[in-house]
């Protein structure tokens, strides 16, 4: 089936069986864009209204039903939209190396169509975190802004996103932006244990981790059920975008194989 | 509520992210449905004829 | 080695050696990254008077003095880090997290020995949350002052409901 390719990953869109046989690659045979297509339709559902019915319940507890805090009083409700939202600015970019790290040992082009698709979504996250955190340090710290560890990690990632989609787009042969936007997102990773254990080897005015993985959580379990609920809803938002927006990278990969291909009557040349 | 401001203004910055990030996403993969399925149509027709010698 | 296995360690590598880079460049730079030193670093070794430090700790209990000078409002605290305290002087409006027992960073310039005249006070809060009644409750109960440190752990405190907190308040205080 003769295809003029425009990007390497339109060569594996016609989905040939020969070639997923060939390379046999584990990676290859789960998760080639042909395959994505079907799965992502199946999946989408359970992700989309899962993400909608968490956030609203998770969000509304938070803002309703859910304690004052003693001595930050109702604005203590803005945890529950700055918190998820923290976790995800750290969770995308953790995405967006694991698909640098598919990208350039197993060469996956899903990893990079992936990639392109994961970029936006993740600086619009942290861009939030940024904001909600601002208009809360302001009645509660009295500044919008400090310079500290944990909030200047934070602005450091917030450029690697920055970073990530303009150096994905700015080849003309887009296999050297997967290339080179792969290794930006791999080195920017070392950002994330400095933002996670910055408020624990630095004096920071952003206080300590509530929730950490050894200790149990300071935080009432009155306003830690309202957290958890919002966070996987935020979750499964995040993944249920990038899906919908990586099916749509696929399906456009397809229409310009299509377009490209001499089949088409009066098409390319 | 003593911080009203701050927070409407928290959770409204996060439904409007919602709103923008997840219309956009449904809009984008409709038209590329439509228009992916509309090619394959033709594609299909073409592949049914053949090729111009 | 088939070329996936190079790649890969290939990538392994490189990150192994950015990540050790990254973190020799944050040791070295560690004294700057801080956000605020303590009252006993002030101690130790004072900074020139004209340079403006962030200074860092727990507001002193029954040190604080709130004045009047005309219409801006003058306040006196101790900071203290449990080993050394500093005298803070700041003209202006405190922001509504501050207290005794809180912790605060104070931003100007020091004169020595021991005081220190703020441009600036931000509060810092800690990493507890927890509801106002429950609060109240544990310091009625006298398990709790908040002016004298950090609140007690949450596991204590958890299976206490706002209920439960509400009864407590209600009821005579229980001797101490």
């Amino acid at each position: 089936m003769p295809i003029n390719q425009t990007d390497g990953t339109d060569q594996l869109l016609s989905a040939s069986p020969t070639f997923v046989a060939r390379t046999g690659s584990f990676f290859h045979r789960y998760a080639n864009p042909g395959r994505f297509l079907k799965l992502g339709a199946r999946l989408q559902p359970w992700l989309t209204w899962p993400a909608i019915a968490f956030t609203l319940v998770g969000l509304g507890w938070g803002l309703f039903y859910s304690p004052a805090d003693w001595q930050q009083g109702d604005s203590v409700r803005i945890m529950y939209v700055h918190v998820p939202a923290a976790m995800l600015a750290s969770g995308g970019y953790a995405g967006l190396a694991l698909c640098g790290l598919l990208s350039l040992v197993w060469r996956h082009p899903l990893a990079d169509l992936a990639a392109v698709e994961i970029g936006p979504v993740g600086a619009c996250i942290t861009a939030l975190c940024l904001a909600t955190g601002s208009i809360w340090g302001k009645p509660m710290w009295g500044t919008w802004w400090v310079w500290d560890a944990r909030l200047t990690s934070v602005l450091v990632l917030f450029f690697l996103y920055l970073g990530h989609i303009a150096l994905i787009r700015a080849f003309d042969d887009p296999q050297r932006g997967y290339r080179a936007a792969a290794i930006l997102a791999l080195a920017g990773a070392v950002d994330l244990p400095i933002i996670k254990f910055s408020v624990q080897w630095w004096n920071t005015l952003h206080q300590p981790d509530s929730i950490t993985i050894t200790g149990a959580p300071t935080m009432s379990a009155s306003m830690l059920w309202p957290l958890a609920l919002s966070t996987i809803g935020f979750s499964l938002g995040f993944a249920a975008i990038v899906v919908a927006r990586t099916r749509a990278a696929v399906m456009e990969s397809r229409i310009r194989a299509l377009l490209s291909s001499p089949r088409r009557g009066g098409g390319a040349a | 509520m003593t911080h009203l401001p701050y927070i409407v203004a928290s959770y409204g910055l996060a439904a409007i992210m919602a709103l923008v990030l997840s219309l956009g996403a449904a809009l984008r993969l409709k038209r590329d449905r439509a228009r992916l399925t509309a090619l394959e149509q033709t594609h299909n027709r073409n592949a049914g004829t053949p090729l111009t010698p | 080695m088939t070329r996936k296995t190079r790649r890969l360690w290939l990538v392994i590598a490189c990150v192994a050696c950015l990540g050790t880079a990254a973190a020799l460049i944050l040791r070295a730079f560690s004294s700057d990254i801080v956000f605020f030193v303590t009252p006993s670093q002030v101690e130790a070794s004072p900074p020139p008077t004209d340079r403006t430090v962030k200074l860092g700790g727990m507001v002193v209990a029954g040190s604080v003095k709130r004045e009047k000078h005309g219409e801006t409002p003058v306040a006196t605290f101790a900071v203290t880090d449990g080993q050394a305290a500093v005298t803070v002087h700041y003209e202006g409006i405190l922001p509504d997290l501050f207290r005794e027992g809180q912790s605060v960073v104070a931003i100007g310039t020091v004169q020595p020995p021991h005081e220190f005249m703020a441009s600036e006070v931000l509060a810092k809060h800690d990493e507890t949350y927890m509801p106002k009644e429950v609060a109240e409750a544990l310091k009625k109960s006298g398990k709790w002052d908040p002016r004298f440190g950090p609140p007690p752990s949450a596991a204590s405190w958890n299976n206490m409901t706002v209920q439960d907190a509400s009864k407590t308040l209600s009821a005579p205080a229980a001797p101490n």
